[in-house]
């Protein structure tokens, strides 16, 4: 308990780190996952295509293999950039695929005759989807999207494989020197425990506040 | 849809195989670097019966039938795991090991858990393991969880650079430098402790270090001096400069109040100090690296904590 | 979802034409780049892929998924027939019920993996209970995933048009019955993109198995790349065997669900 106490200021910067690389994470994720979906939906079959191969392939691959991949192998592809920059980016890309999907099953729960009734008013593609079909899908996956976006949360932890000092990594350190695992972990545990009991608590009550009375 | 996606895939592996560039990078560094000779463990000491008290852990570990130890399997030198031969693992820490369960034994049974650096002191207090291989330093705060017996081999902390750099010639030359540490190593306290300005940035596992480090994305890499020659003679991009500016003592993890077992493991390890056993496993080892004689064991005792 | 546009008339189609041969061209381009740039650094130098062409270390690895892919099957029936019984009672009428699945729920869906691995690593056998390596694994799996699928069922159910269930119930049939065959087979359908997306990241879980020192894929992986000093050739391999596996599970559940919307 007193290591804790003791190693609150790293920890707290741990802490910090975690929530402003998972907020800028979860803006980027959000917005690239709904653009993916788009694609998905478009008449343009290239589009389709890389947007089909981009959700499968980071559906399926673990996130820390993609960020080893991403801090090493890219600079020898020719883009050696800043590690949170690299971090932040392999999570954006990772999480808006899981985005997409999310948005994608809500665009199929969506109610055939409305994206009809659309295109008999005449309106284009990109107003069918802006403003009819998008609006409801995403209402109806607030919970789902929620889901998204506390395993971003959790996933940051992960950043510490690759030298950054996030909550994790500070806990780690904390340990080393003081080889007292349980109150500092569990602490920590706890903390990642209360962020994502905000997260559902806000989707919850956003899932509320929008919901589609049918 | 599927199918196509997957046959473009392998397409582009394929074409990525056979584009075999030239490149003039250097040849694929020989893997392991380690090798168990049969020597080591032919006439090797074993415990009298007297030695093994009732009771005790000694006799515990007996009736199993094998020893259970925390050590790693992707130390290269140290604990590696053979890829080509699971059941093999070769190095320092893995063939004292060995050595240890024979002793206990009479024969290498061993039982390989390999540990998180976080889990080690929970993996001895909750009987999950019986003794720590695992380059596992001897400091006093971790004294109080667990017992130390030994130290049963001391190191250091040296620094690394890529080849060519003559401006870092050791650790007082890294003062406002970016510097390259592993997780949960003592190097994350150590580098801070003697350059505060440097900016230390740590990767979870050596190769990952050795390439960051050879990719630019710090100046040096400060590590165990055993792990950086290992890399070194993997690596010709890779050089050693100056000596080791701190000493590392090894010691072996035990349970906590454990007073017979503790100094049973050290009567062991004064044995094979005395036989020869440690000197072998030592050039066997950390020795194909090195190119000098064994060098002393530590005394037995002589740490704070052990 | 082509009931998202008309079908494209002469001017259409050129613009489509137009517009896919550009971004063809500069992904292509992008690609192309990438790839001329990672020869450069050697890094598809025979050599360093040589090693991978020996079927010991495709062994090794393969015994890996072995392992992932027997706790992921363990942890995924579990969990998911636990999710559905959750997302039902989330939904009860019956308060106390809802109170503690939702409480379940809530708390199991916030806690860290890592942390619930831990608590089964050293809590448990303090007390007493220390299961076999397996259970260590895919018990924590179990209950953080459980919480998981109940969310996406419960979202499933409710976004089914009210009307399914009125009907049903104002043909006779029982709550229980009008959930079984009538609520819950179109709301499974529904999210089948989601349980899918959930069985994969679930698969991808086990790769915290390390901490139990559970032999899995990723893990023998990093072993791997530690005894050979090639650790992008390796991470390469080891996604694309990802890649394949889980690639597969997607493909088996799309043609299962493309055979019960033609089965109806």
């Amino acid at each position: 308990m007193q290591a804790l106490l003791d190693n609150l200021a790293p920890l707290l910067q741990g802490l910090l780190t975690t929530l402003w690389m998972a907020a800028l994470s979860a803006v980027g994720a959000l917005v690239l996952g709904v653009v993916v979906t788009a694609m998905r939906v478009s008449p343009i079959p290239v589009l389709r295509g890389v947007a089909f191969a981009y959700v499968q392939l980071f559906l399926n691959v673990p996130l820390l293999a993609l960020l080893v991949l991403f801090v090493f192998a890219l600079p020898d592809a020719g883009l050696l950039m800043p590690l949170p920059a690299t971090a932040v980016v392999v999570l954006v890309i990772y999480e808006a695929a899981y985005v997409a999907e999310a948005v994608r099953s809500g665009v199929n729960t969506v109610a055939l005759g409305q994206a009809e009734a659309a295109r008999a008013l005449g309106l284009t593609f990109r107003q069918t989807l802006g403003s009819v079909i998008l609006p409801q899908a995403l209402r109806a996956v607030v919970q789902p999207v929620g889901n998204v976006l506390i395993a971003l949360v959790m996933n940051t932890s992960l950043f510490a494989a690759v030298g950054i000092v996030e909550l994790a990594a500070a806990a780690n350190k904390t340990n080393l020197v003081h080889a007292q695992p349980i109150p500092i972990f569990v602490g920590a545990g706890l903390t990642y425990m209360a962020l994502a009991l905000l997260i559902g608590l806000g989707a919850g009550w956003l899932e509320r506040r929008v919901a589609i009375v049918r | 849809m599927n199918r196509r996606m997957m046959f473009a895939v392998s397409g582009v592996l394929a074409m990525a195989l056979a584009g075999c560039g030239s490149g003039g990078e250097s040849a694929v560094p020989p893997a392991g670097g380690a090798t168990s000779s049969p020597d080591l463990l032919k006439d090797a000491p074993v415990a009298e019966a007297a030695a093994i008290l009732p009771g005790s852990t000694m006799e515990r570990i007996k009736k199993r039938g094998k020893l259970i130890v925390a050590e790693a399997l992707d130390a290269p030198l140290l604990s590696q795991q053979n890829p080509t031969n699971p059941d093999e693992v070769t190095g320092f820490d893995a063939d004292l090991a060995k050595l240890l369960a024979v002793y206990i034994l009479g024969k290498p049974e061993v039982e390989i858990v390999p540990p998180a650096t976080e889990t080690r002191e929970a993996l001895l207090a909750n009987g999950t393991v019986d003794v720590v291989f695992n380059t596992y330093t001897i400091t006093p705060e971790r004294a109080e969880q667990v017992d130390f017996a030994g130290p049963y081999f001391s190191s250091g902390l040296a620094v690394a650079v890529k080849a060519g750099n003559s401006d870092i010639k050791g650790i007082d030359d890294l003062a406002g430098k970016t510097v390259i540490v592993g997780a949960n190593t003592p190097a994350v306290t150590e580098v801070p402790k003697r350059q505060p300005t440097a900016n230390v940035i740590s990767f979870g596992t050596d190769p990952q270090a050795v390439t960051a480090l050879l990719q630019g994305r710090g100046d040096a890499y400060v590590q165990d001096l055993t792990l950086l020659a290992s890399d070194a003679k993997a690596n010709s991009q890779l050089t050693v400069v100056g000596n080791p500016f701190t000493t590392e003592p090894y010691g072996i993890g035990l349970k906590h109040g454990d007073a017979d077992f503790k100094k049973f493991v050290n009567d062991w390890l004064k044995k094979i100090q005395d036989d020869g056993k440690w000197a072998l496993a030592w050039k066997n080892s950390l020795g194909t690296v090195v190119d000098s004689d064994p060098p002393a064991p530590p005394a037995i005792g002589s740490v704070p904590g052990s | 979802m082509t009931v998202l546009y008309d079908a494209p008339g002469p001017r259409t189609r050129r613009r489509i034409m137009i517009w896919s041969v550009v971004s063809g061209l500069v992904l292509a381009g992008v690609l192309g780049l990438g790839v001329w740039q990672f020869v450069a650094h050697g890094q598809l130098a025979a050599a360093r892929w040589a090693p991978f062409t020996q079927w010991p270390i495709w062994e090794y690895l393969l015994v890996g998924l072995l392992g992932t892919l027997e706790a992921a099957a363990y942890v995924a029936v579990l969990s998911a027939v636990a999710g559905v019984f959750l997302a039902l009672g989330r939904l009860s009428r019956v308060r106390p019920v809802r109170w503690l699945a939702t409480g379940y729920i809530e708390i199991a869906r916030t806690l860290p993996v890592l942390l619930m691995i831990y608590v089964t690593l050293f809590a448990l056998p303090g007390v007493g209970v220390n299961l076999p390596l397996l259970w260590k694994l895919v018990l924590p799996l179990t209950v953080a995933n459980a919480a998981a699928f109940a969310e996406i069922f419960r979202a499933g159910i409710l976004s089914l048009p009210s009307g399914q269930s009125e009907a049903a119930l104002s043909l006779g049939l029982t709550g229980a019955q009008t959930m079984r065959f009538v609520v819950l087979p179109q709301a499974v359908r529904h999210v089948t993109p989601s349980l899918v997306s959930q069985l994969v990241s679930l698969v991808k879980d086990t790769s915290l198995g390390y901490v139990v020192a559970f032999t899995e894929l990723l893990y023998r992986a990093q072993v791997l790349s530690a005894y050979n000093h090639l650790l992008v050739q390796t991470f390469l391999v080891v996604t694309f065997i990802y890649l394949v596996c889980n690639g597969s599970l997607s493909v088996m559940a799309h043609r299962l669900r493309r055979r019960e919307k033609q089965g109806g």
